[in-house]
């Protein structure tokens, strides 16, 4: 009987991991976002994602690594416009990680979903596991015009055709950061030294990001929060992004 | 009667003959390829020696790259650094001379790279150096060398033997080194 709880323990625990070095989380406050689509911008600039114009938009192969969701409630005079920003949740027990056949998407020790762009063969299989549906596939090898090649973020890779690609957390400014508390002699980072291009660019403050392993890191604190909520919690992905229910008058 | 090869083969001989000699032809190809055109060690614009400036001069290796500990990319020098000596030292010499031409047009010089790793790899000199890494280990003896010549591979498992040996901290993770 000891053994099978063992087994158990085994399977459950997140990503085979015992404990996470560090464990990335971010927080998104629903009830400061207003919508205004300041991450996105700060997302494709960041990570050198394509402008796919309007002709691949519409065959739904757009870019974009965090989407806002909108949904609206009710009818017209009573209507009512939610948000939801998108992004990778960073799954601890990954329905994405499982079906690579190379093994291009794992799980590493700081509970990131990683994607290693160079391993990826393209076989999507990824993208139709993942129940958010924030991987996005390079149908084409997109290209900049003459002066907007400059712009490019030289600490993340051109992704080329044939790649799957999603957020990484910003991998890049992590790995800054980590380097940074090394030079100062520090064996951790300490909370607020990594932020991700969406949660710099957040004007009201929704996001946040840190290590939940630190119980007083701003992330743990709002993850105690009694509105924290997993998206589609149900699937037990165990998400490593804590969405903070809308306050909302009920009559 | 006896069964000889020779017999059964004397209709092919040209074919294999000319086999033989293509097989032959791209073994000195690949070996001429290796010697003289190879990215180890390519011809550089201007004959740099760094057995010159390093071991007969004793100049070291911080004072022309002097990044190194500083940023990812240890520096390859301006034409700058450069003419801060060469205005008085050595004006004469052929070499010398090419320098001062791309000084006087104010241009840099178009040096071939020989250590250059893909793009989707994140490599720091600031992090080795910190750690105490010689130059000289993934270098080889680049302080006795007239041409730069690559001596490693610069390929994932040699990164990866090293990261194992010296038990780095999360050195075999994927995105320590890929981005």
């Amino acid at each position: 009987m000891a053994k099978i709880t063992d087994k158990i323990k085994e399977y459950t625990r997140p990503g085979y991991y015992e404990k996470f070095d560090y464990h990335w989380t971010m927080s998104i406050d629903l009830d400061r976002c207003t919508g205004c689509g300041a991450c996105v911008v700060a997302c494709q600039a960041e990570n050198n994602l394509p402008i796919v114009g309007e002709k691949r938009f519409k065959e739904r192969r757009e870019m974009k690594w965090l989407r806002i969701e909108r949904y609206w409630e009710g009818e017209y005079p009573n209507l009512k416009l939610k948000f939801l920003p998108m992004l990778c949740q960073q799954c601890d027990q990954a329905p994405c990680e499982t079906p690579c056949p190379v093994a291009a998407t794992y799980h590493n020790q700081d509970g990131l979903n990683t994607q290693i762009y160079n391993r990826c063969i393209g076989t999507r299989t990824c993208a139709v596991y993942c129940p958010y549906e924030v991987r996005y596939f390079n149908w084409f090898t997109y290209t900049w015009d003459e002066p907007l090649e400059q712009q490019l973020n030289p600490d993340v890779t051109v992704r080329e055709k044939g790649v799957m690609e999603k957020c990484t957390f910003c991998v890049q400014r992590i790995r800054m950061a980590k380097d940074k508390a090394k030079d100062d002699n520090r064996r951790r980072v300490k909370d607020g030294e990594v932020t991700p291009a969406c949660v710099q660019s957040c004007a009201s403050e929704a996001m946040q990001f840190g290590d939940l392993n630190d119980p007083n890191s701003k992330v743990s604190k709002m993850t105690k929060n009694k509105r924290a909520y997993h998206v589609l919690e149900e699937l037990n992905t165990k998400p490593s992004v804590v969405y903070l229910q809308k306050v909302e008058k009920h009559d | 009667m006896s069964i000889s090869v020779g017999d059964a083969i004397s209709s092919f001989k040209i074919p294999i003959l000319m086999g033989v000699m293509v097989i032959f032809g791209f073994g000195i190809g690949y070996l001429i390829n290796y010697t003289f055109f190879s990215d180890r060690s390519p011809v550089q614009p201007i004959n740099f020696s760094h057995k010159i400036h390093v071991t007969d001069n004793n100049i070291q290796c911080m004072h022309c790259h002097a990044y190194v500990d500083k940023t990812p990319s240890a520096g390859v020098p301006s034409v700058k650094k450069c003419m801060g000596c060469h205005k008085a030292i050595a004006t004469d010499k052929p070499e010398i001379i090419k320098l001062t031409e791309y000084w006087d047009k104010q241009e840099p010089i178009p040096w071939i790279k020989v250590h250059d790793v893909p793009d989707f790899v994140y490599f720091t000199h600031k992090r080795h150096i910190k750690a105490g890494i010689e130059c000289q280990t993934c270098h080889g003896p680049i302080e006795t060398m007239a041409r730069v010549t690559r001596v490693s591979s610069l390929k994932m498992p040699w990164c990866v033997d090293c990261h194992t040996e010296k038990q780095v901290e999360n050195g075999r993770d994927c995105v320590t080194c890929h981005k």
